[in-house]
């Protein structure tokens, strides 16, 4: 076991966010990441996707962040754009969202969960995001830039889903939501931000590397691949 | 006066740290915003347990000291600073060390580790 692989999954560019994509990812790369996810808001998507070259041992994913209100047409969305991203990410933020979100196995992560009063997840929800493989994001973002009472609230949010992943064994990735260069912060200080906010030094590592890994094997089959399940290992003469 | 032995001394580590901002920043506006982040994150007694201390900061570098027991809880207040004099800054460890020379040493005096590109880059596209 060498060193872990760090991965940021949620990152904003232009014109969702305020820097360009090849910013965020020289800052990423000069922070330690292995690689990060450019999820724009489905409702900003740049108009033309450029391809960005990944460099040796730093890669670029493409992602999307649904933002949609309506379950059914969040499904449909979903459709639409699995086939083409490589991470797939919904903006929670109501109960019927939530639900369509972890209710649907080819989502990847739900962010942002919390609404009003509520943390956003409940035993029946944390059952259904265990038995569909989706993951519940915790962003920085928001933890970065509120203090006193609004962030005691996000902080006890986090708490409360915490307690829920764990008994359910709901997977969970850690990322910075970041909207500019300056919300982004290296691996290590997310780790250790994220171990004073309550997680344990392991889960904080798989929420960071093994459970982004995860995702994107499962979302990019190898040239062997058949079905799920099913995989050619090696080419050659069977019979 | 008799010297104290090195090991009876207070442990300490030191943090090498370097600042990405849109703005100038000078050593006592990141001194207040660093305590005011800690001891907005972390409380003040725990705050005063890590006993951080900014040591020097010139060129947009610098050493910031605090108990050895309790670095994780320095790097996460460290992290959630967000702004100096109201710019948007970022504070980045680049690494730690048990000496002030060490530190000094590994981490600020090669210049691999510094990448001004990104940073003018982001300053500029901030302006």
């Amino acid at each position: 076991m060498g060193k872990p692989k760090f991965y940021d999954f949620c990152v904003h560019a232009i014109p969702d966010g305020d820097n360009t994509a090849p910013e965020l990812a020289a800052l990423a790369l000069h922070f330690g990441y292995s690689g990060i996810t450019l999820a724009n808001h489905s409702d900003k998507l740049p108009q033309s996707r450029h391809v960005l070259s990944s460099t040796d041992g730093f890669e670029v994913f493409k992602g999307i962040e649904l933002v949609e209100e309506n379950p059914s047409k969040l499904n449909g969305l979903i459709g639409k754009f699995r086939k083409s991203v490589d991470v797939l990410i919904v903006h929670g933020g109501s109960e019927t969202v939530n639900r369509a979100a972890l209710e649907n196995p080819r989502v990847d992560i739900l962010n942002h969960p919390a609404f009003d009063k509520s943390s956003g997840l409940n035993q029946v929800l944390a059952k259904a995001a265990a038995e569909n493989g989706v993951a519940i994001g915790l962003t920085l973002r928001p933890l970065l830039n509120s203090r006193g009472s609004r962030r005691i609230r996000l902080l006890s949010d986090l708490r409360a889903n915490l307690e829920l992943a764990r008994k359910y064994e709901v997977s969970l990735v850690l990322s910075s939501d970041a909207m500019s260069c300056f919300d982004l912060r290296s691996p290590m200080e997310t780790l250790a931000l994220a171990e004073v906010c309550g997680l344990e030094e392991d889960e904080a590592i798989d929420a960071m590397s093994t459970v982004p890994e995860k995702i994107i094997s499962r979302n990019r089959p190898g040239p062997g691949y058949i079905r799920e399940g099913v995989e050619v290992l090696e080419e050659g003469d069977y019979f | 006066m008799k010297r104290l032995l090195p090991s009876l001394r207070a442990k300490k580590r030191y943090l090498a740290f370097e600042l990405i901002s849109e703005g100038p920043a000078s050593r006592s506006d990141l001194v207040k915003e660093v305590m005011s982040s800690a001891s907005s994150l972390l409380g003040d007694v725990i705050a005063s347990e890590c006993d951080i201390k900014v040591l020097g900061f010139e060129d947009w570098k610098g050493i910031i000291q605090c108990s050895h027991t309790k670095v994780k809880e320095t790097r996460a207040s460290l992290a959630a600073l967000t702004r100096i004099n109201g710019k948007r800054a970022t504070l980045h460890i680049l690494g730690t060390s048990g000496t002030v020379k060490r530190v000094t040493e590994k981490f600020l005096q090669n210049p691999k580790v510094f990448e001004p590109k990104v940073e003018t880059k982001s300053r500029t596209t901030e302006e």
